[in-house]
């Protein structure tokens, strides 16, 4: 069963609005805006982890971070 | 879907008990700090918290990270389970390493994922078919 939605409403830039319509259509809004809405709040979520962890044991090295970069996939 | 960015137990451990494995918890950071850059997802497999939660005194720093909203335990689908098994039966392997193959199986979810792991060998082993995982060793 889905949860129950919440109306908003909400301004953006008229260029923006254009795109997205063009990109999921007028029914696919909602879903579209509430998938970037969530995506937004886990990077911000992630962005205070980050910071709580170099508090408490400093940032990253610069090979862990070079080693990380060589990992992650090439799309 | 998106970019995944999934944790394995000995990466959760290492960010939960930061400060007592600096070490790791440095490594499993930097590549935390790159999912972010890259705007990936961060997920923990469901079944990933069999192998860390431990009782009350280590669930609190468990659930402290989980807690924030930057990583989000996957839970165990039904489509994701069969396909852990599918992987286990291929390799000859048994179900000791169930959870190895549900981590795997949670990143095939996504259109790439890295999986951080401090079990590289037998998570490489079963995610080896896949060009779109890759791995990162603590």
């Amino acid at each position: 069963m889905g949860q129950p939605a919440a109306k908003l409403s909400v301004s953006v830039p008229n260029e923006l609005a254009v795109a997205v319509r063009k990109r999921v259509g007028a029914r696919g809004l909602s879903g579209f805006v509430a998938r970037a809405m969530a995506h937004e709040l886990e990077r911000e979520g992630l962005g205070a982890l980050l910071q709580e962890l170099e508090a408490k044991i400093g940032p990253p090295t610069k090979s862990d971070l070079a080693r990380a970069r060589k990992t992650w996939p090439k799309r | 879907m998106a970019e995944a960015l999934i944790l394995d137990s000995e990466a959760l451990n290492a960010l939960a008990f930061a400060s007592d494995r600096a070490v790791l918890a440095k490594r499993a950071s930097a590549i935390l700090r790159l999912a972010h850059d890259k705007r990936a997802l961060v997920r923990v497999p469901s079944a990933v918290l069999a192998e860390v939660c431990r009782g009350v005194r280590y669930d609190s720093a468990v659930n402290h990270l989980l807690n924030n909203p930057g990583i989000r335990v996957a839970e165990l689908t039904r489509g994701a389970a069969q396909q852990a098994g599918h992987l286990l039966a291929k390799l000859k392997l048994s179900s000791a390493h169930a959870v190895d193959a549900f981590v795997v199986a949670t990143a095939l979810q996504f259109d790439t994922a890295v999986i951080a792991t401090g079990d590289p060998d037998d998570i490489r082993r079963l995610a080896a078919p896949f060009r779109r995982i890759a791995i990162f060793a603590l």
